[in-house]
This record gives C-alpha cells, structure tokens and sequence, in this order.
C-alpha cells in the first residue's frame, strides 16, 4: 500500500483535508444541500455543522489565496456569520457554493485594501504567511502532492489564483470563477489550458507513475 | 493532452492534476480545528426574528485607484425605514462612529463575539464605540423593553 506523506497528512488532519473522501460523499449524493438547508433553517445545528464540513475547506481555501496572514481567520468567520443569516435566502442549493466563495472573495479585498494601506502589496511579507512554510515543509518530501505543491508555488501570481479556484471541492462552476477574477466567461478555459501548461513544465518527469500508483491506492 | 512538454505528465489528464493540487493543497494548507470551531459555533449567533440591515454601501468596496488612502471606512446598512452610517474615524485606536437616520435616542449594542457593549444615541442618534478586539462585529438597535428592533449584518472592519 502506498503511504506517503501525504496518507499520512490526510488522515492525521481528519475531514479538513480528506477532499477524496469527501468528494466520493458529494457525489454519491449522500448530502444533499438542499435537505441540508431546510434542515438549518429550522435551526438543526447538525445540519449546519455537516453544511461546515462539506464546504469548510472550500471557503478556507479561496480566502488563503488572497494572503491576508493572520485575518484570514476572521474573514472566514465572517462568511459563515453571514450565511448563518443568509441561509434561507439561498433560493437555488446548487448556487451555495457560488454564494461562498464569492463573499469569501469579497470579505477578503475589504480587509486586503485596508492592509494595503500600511504596507504595499508588493513588500508584503510571503515568509511571515504561515501557509508558506507550511508548504515549504511539504514539498521537501519526495512524492506526487509535494512534487505537485512545489510546481504550483512557482507559478506566477495569476495563474495560482486561478488554479486555486479551479480545484476546489466541491467545485466552482466558471461563470462564478470568472466573476471572482474580473473576467470574462470565455477566457476561464483557454487560461486554465495554459496555466495547466506551465504546472506540468515544472513537474519533474516520471511523475505520472506515481500518481498513477497513488491514485490507484486511493481508490482501492 | 500530448506528452510533448518538456518534463510534461503524460498519463495525467488535465483534471487529474487538478484533482491531485486540490489534496495537495488541503494537506498542506487545512482549515485550522479552530477556525472550523468557529464556524460550527457561527450559528448559534443566527437571529432570524430580527430585522436584518445588510450593507449596502462600502467604501473598501470601491474602485482602489478612486478612493484616497486618507479617507476613512465609511459603511452604510439599511432595513425597511432605517439606516444606519458608521465610520472608522481612526485606524489606530478603531474608533466608530455612527449615526441613525432617521435620528431618535435608541439603545444601541456593538456585539463582538461574547463582548457586548450598550450605548444611549444622543438626540441626532450617534453613537461611537472603540473596536477592542479585531474580527466581525455587528450593531443592534434595541426598543423600549429591550427587543431587538433591527441588526445589521456581520461586518469586518
């Protein structure tokens, strides 16, 4: 059985980072959003806390890559107070992943230009974001998701934040994508093709064998 | 997808590598026990009886090269026959002033997570309040008895 680091990551951390588990959950549509809502609205907490579970890691992410350091704890908070009082009005189900990361989104530039006061974005300080050395410490291991998270780090500025966006679970369609970055529709495909280029150029080669081999293990 | 890229992953298609970013990332980077604390316990403040003001107007919100870095945080919320003004008036000691409009002396709550803080409006309805602590506050404007008449939504300053 293949047990890297990364096994050992996921299962240490429980369902904040178990994205597989949780998307083979989603799509076998034993959650379903809608059922969970109604049930929030008539003030289930359990409810609200498996709403938390299937979309924490969504909106955790989307405000990480706005690199607010140590705001983005209550950015975070934020959007959930607002969806707490938000949540009978999100009239489609399909749309709450939309709803999240579009005011996680907007939480964050409000808090960003106000830091963007004291301190220009170009001196802002990478090192002292601990989601970098956090990262840094992972992509010292030699596997597939730290071989993965090294390539994607290099990347320019932009095409992170759009693959960032592109790989979320549960996913976010492109109209959503594309209004989050300011672009149009049209232009979401064509970038992630290229942005998706520059990641491979910076894996090493040989790799595919073993993600093929993790990805079977996974499944198994 | 060909294998034509210099170290390109032959055997990965587009969305498996995005798949597999998505694991790297959340291994990485997890939602913090805390912050998913914190977001299970964001519904034990749902009011739903109360009249909701929801921010419609933001000045954070406006176009960066518009907005000159002098001028202060001003947020407006609005519900049906009430608005409520407040502004950042310094960003050192986060002093917030604020007004009702129309103006009346009401009772007037900052709440901030577990610290609730109580404030007469005078007779044009403002009030201040110092922000102590950082993270989401929102106002609450009390009737006679105490009942909650209107709160505005969470709000970042």
């Amino acid at each position: 059985m293949y047990q890297g680091i990364a096994g050992a990551l996921l299962m240490s951390v429980g369902f904040n980072s178990a994205p597989s588990a949780l998307a083979e959950r989603v799509q076998s549509g034993l959650m379903d959003v809608g059922a969970l809502l109604q049930r929030v609205n008539e003030g289930d907490q359990s409810a609200w806390d498996d709403i938390v579970e299937r979309f924490g890691g969504l909106v955790w992410s989307v405000a990480r890559g706005y690199r607010l350091g140590a705001l983005t704890d209550d950015v975070v908070q934020t959007v959930w107070l607002r969806l707490a009082e938000h949540s009978n009005r999100i009239r489609n189900p399909d749309k709450l992943a939309s709803w999240l990361a579009t005011t996680t989104r907007n939480e964050a530039l409000r808090v960003s230009k106000k830091q963007a006061k004291s301190i220009s974005l170009s001196e802002y300080p990478d090192a002292s974001d601990s989601s970098v050395s956090g990262l840094d410490e992972l992509v010292t291991d030699d596997d597939t998701l730290g071989h993965v998270l090294r390539a994607f780090t290099q990347l320019p500025e932009k095409d992170q934040e759009l693959m960032r966006l592109l790989c979320t679970v549960p996913p976010l369609d492109y109209a959503t994508i594309a209004e989050m970055l300011g672009r149009s529709i049209g232009s979401i495909g064509p970038s992630r093709d290229r942005s998706l280029k520059k990641l491979r150029k910076l894996l090493p080669a040989g790799l595919d064998d073993q993600a093929q081999r993790q990805r079977k293990d996974t499944a198994e | 997808m060909n294998s034509s890229a210099p170290g390109g992953v032959p055997d990965m298609t587009d969305d498996d590598l995005l798949a597999t970013l998505g694991q790297a990332l959340a291994a990485a980077d997890p939602m913090p026990d805390h912050v998913a604390a914190g977001a299970r316990a964001a519904f034990t403040w749902r009011t739903i009886d109360a009249e909701l003001a929801e921010l419609v107007f933001d000045s954070a919100n406006e176009l960066a090269g518009v907005r000159s870095e002098d001028v202060n945080r001003q947020v407006t919320f609005q519900a049906p026959g009430v608005e409520i003004e407040v502004m950042v008036i310094d960003d050192s000691t986060r002093r917030l002033v604020g007004q009702l409009i129309p103006p009346a002396e009401m009772d007037v709550e900052l709440v901030a997570g577990d610290v609730v803080t109580s404030q007469r409006t005078d007779h044009l309805g403002r009030f201040t309040f110092d922000l102590a602590e950082p993270g989401p506050v929102r106002l609450v404007v009390l009737g006679a008895d105490g009942e909650i008449l209107v709160q505005t939504e969470w709000v970042l300053f």
